[in-house]
């Protein structure tokens, strides 16, 4: 009985002997994965840097970081020398498009797949490139405004007078914003004659005190303008600067209110969003694009892919004042703000 | 053909105030909205921040000095007084101060590598730009931050309820460095400085103080510059805050007729270079001109003030030539 008794006891521990090891087996992956980034400048890519980190780090794999503090010749000498210790997958958030394609080719060269995380080199036929659709985003957002001008236009009559703040002119980004707004301005003017007036432009640079003078001077010179979009969200304290001495700054449901939107889903436009000022805000799925940077890298690794090119689109999406109960987790600025970002 | 002369000197030595007018008035012919005192007001508000930088980027190019940290340094002076609002709750003037006292600091320590270590300014505020920049990155862990309501509502003030705060700022710091310019020896010694730095000394100036006031003046105005400046944005401070700034200050300084070579400028100058800037900016975004077109109409209008201006130069330097008469064959071959 005493010796069953052993013999039982041995089986035991040699049964969770193999349970236990195959479990940590099953959760390291052996896989290192090289991320290589620019500084974080704002809290989108503080947000995009999270995202990536702890999606691969939740995966079990080794994240080897690397801050190039916006140097682009810094970053392919960080990219080499992560070449140079075997990494099995790269993943960066470039510079510009541009140092994007010479870091692309030199992964490439060196048989390391790799991908590039929201901000596209300018050749995009090389590497998997994991980008935001800014036009799409947009449309969806400036969509919801302008279906609520147009319920305004039907009791009232009146053209709405539609304002819009471009970002940087050499930004591939701003300028896919500004599509995706005069997209929606002309279908419906095309749909519904005398809806919307001639849009205004405001140049902002991507810089807030270019922003304010040329908003002011806007508003001055037009008064009646009822309609602003914000290529991004982080000009809403300016907008609000301009606004608010004018009596402007008025939330939904109230007389006088303007209607507002944005792009990008910070925690600013959410907390605007639920405070009422701010009608919505096209998000970039900062989640979903650090999963699909993550799942194509894995499946190129796996497959001993060494030149994976591919370009994967996140088509956003607008979270409103409608959807915000729904869609709230899913946008990456609302997590920020629930996680207290905006008290710290 | 004297008075005609007259009147062509008279214009070259104006230039820039000839060109500010004539672009006030093509802007008001254009839209009459222009000339609305709401429309003014606006131009001298958004013009304050810059014009404060430009008192002491003027001051700093009367030496024949510059500085290229300005922008930094009124991007880590908000980002201290900003933690520590947010922090420690402290009201709008102690956050004042303290972001005065980060901006002297800065130019102190610009003010300390230049005289003592004795490295030229360009190498010195270039190090300083990127370290300052770097320093407040660090502090607020490359994160925006918004500063409390009271920040927006010091911005929006409006003194004996018509002239906003950044206008009254703007008018006591150039009352100020006209002041200290033209009406003390601090000011005059500046001038002897950027003329001739060595015949300075050997007149008995103590060039290195001066010097080192000078960059200690430059970095308490980029503080209140930043701190006006945060002010009117909504009280949102993230890390491009500030970058470029320095070009904007030493434009307008030079388009208010400062040389970079040091010895001449003026505080009223600045002014009216800090305003023309402005001025073209909110003309062209109020007429609506194409966003493509605009930054070269801007870039056009103030190489048309340079132009101008290096006339005037070349004109006076005709001027005060010195004509020695050629010595005659006759005279020479004489006695």
């Amino acid at each position: 009985m005493k010796t069953s008794m052993k013999y039982l006891g041995l089986f035991v521990i040699a049964v969770l002997s193999v349970v236990v090891s195959f479990g940590v087996v099953s959760a390291q992956t052996d896989v290192t994965i090289c991320f290589g980034f620019q500084d974080l400048e704002t809290e989108f890519w503080v947000a995009g840097h999270r995202a990536i980190t702890e999606t691969l780090r939740g995966q079990g794999i080794e994240v080897l970081e690397y801050n190039a503090n916006e140097d682009p010749n810094r970053q392919l000498e960080q990219i080499r020398e992560c070449i140079a210790q075997g990494v099995d997958g790269i993943i960066i958030i470039p510079q510009d498009g541009d140092s994007a394609n010479t870091i692309v080719a030199e992964a490439q060269e060196n048989d390391v797949p790799i991908a590039v995380f929201n901000r596209p080199p300018n050749d995009r036929s090389a590497g998997v490139i994991v980008v935001a659709d800014n036009v799409s985003a947009t449309e969806q957002a400036v969509e919801f405004i302008a279906q609520k001008a147009l319920r305004q236009f039907e009791i009232t009559g009146e053209a709405v007078t539609p304002l819009i703040l471009v970002g940087a002119l050499q930004d591939t980004n701003a300028i896919g914003r500004r599509d995706g707004f005069f997209n929606v301005i002309t279908r419906y003017n095309e749909r519904y004659p005398g809806l919307f007036n001639e849009p205004i432009e405001v140049a902002t640079e991507w810089d807030a005190a270019t922003a304010l003078a040329n908003l002011e001077a806007a508003i001055t010179a037009n008064p009646n303008v009822d309609f602003i979009f914000t290529s991004s969200d982080f000009l809403f304290p300016t907008i609000r600067s301009v606004l608010e001495p004018r009596g402007m700054w008025v939330p939904m449901g109230q007389p006088g209110h303007v209607l507002l939107a944005g792009l990008d889903g910070d925690a600013t436009a959410c907390q605007l969003i639920d405070q009422g000022y701010v009608d919505a805000t096209g998000v970039q799925n900062l989640f979903l694009e650090a999963e699909l940077t993550m799942n194509r890298l894995l499946q190129a690794i796996e497959a001993g892919e060494t030149a994976p090119n591919e370009v994967l689109l996140d088509p956003g999406f607008a979270l409103t004042a409608g959807n915000i109960f729904f869609q709230r987790s899913d946008m990456w600025g609302c997590v920020l703000y629930d996680d207290g970002f905006l008290d710290q | 053909m004297n008075s005609r002369m007259n009147i062509r000197q008279l214009l070259l030595n104006n230039s820039t105030i000839v060109l500010f007018i004539v672009v006030f008035i093509i802007f008001g012919i254009w839209s009459p909205l222009f000339y609305s005192p709401e429309n003014i007001t606006n131009i001298i508000k958004q013009a304050a921040f810059t014009g404060i930088v430009a008192v002491g980027m003027t001051f700093v190019l009367l030496t024949a000095g510059i500085d290229l940290s300005v922008g930094s340094n009124m991007y880590l002076s908000v980002v201290v007084s900003g933690l520590l609002m947010r922090s420690t709750g402290i009201d709008v003037l102690p956050a004042l101060i303290i972001s005065l006292i980060v901006g002297t600091l800065f130019g102190a320590f610009n003010a300390f590598c230049i005289v003592r270590l004795k490295i030229i300014p360009f190498m010195t505020t270039l190090g300083t730009l990127i370290i300052g920049r770097g320093i407040g990155t660090a502090l607020t862990e490359s994160k925006q931050i918004d500063f409390p309501e009271k920040m927006n509502d010091f911005g929006q003030t409006l003194f004996l309820g018509i002239i906003p705060m950044p206008i009254v700022v703007f008018a006591l710091v150039m009352l100020a460095g006209y002041v200290l310019l033209t009406r003390t020896q601090f000011g005059r010694q500046i001038y002897a400085i950027g003329n001739d730095p060595e015949a300075a000394r050997k007149a008995g100036i103590d060039v290195d103080r001066v010097m080192a006031l000078v960059y200690i003046l430059c970095g308490f105005f980029a503080g209140l510059a930043g701190f006006v400046l945060v002010s009117q944005l909504g009280g949102r401070v993230d890390r491009s805050f500030g970058e470029g700034r320095e070009f904007d200050a030493i434009a307008a300084a030079v388009l208010g007729g400062t040389s970079l070579f040091g010895g001449v400028g003026n505080v009223f100058g600045t002014f009216v270079g800090a305003l023309l800037i402005q001025m073209v900016q909110t003309g062209l975004q109020f007429n609506l001109v194409n966003l493509y077109l605009q930054p070269m109409v801007k870039a056009v209008v103030i190489f048309l003030a340079i132009f101008f201006d290096s006339l005037r130069e070349a004109s006076q330097k005709r001027l005060k030539r010195r004509f020695i008469r050629p010595v005659s064959a006759s005279t020479a071959g004489g006695d």
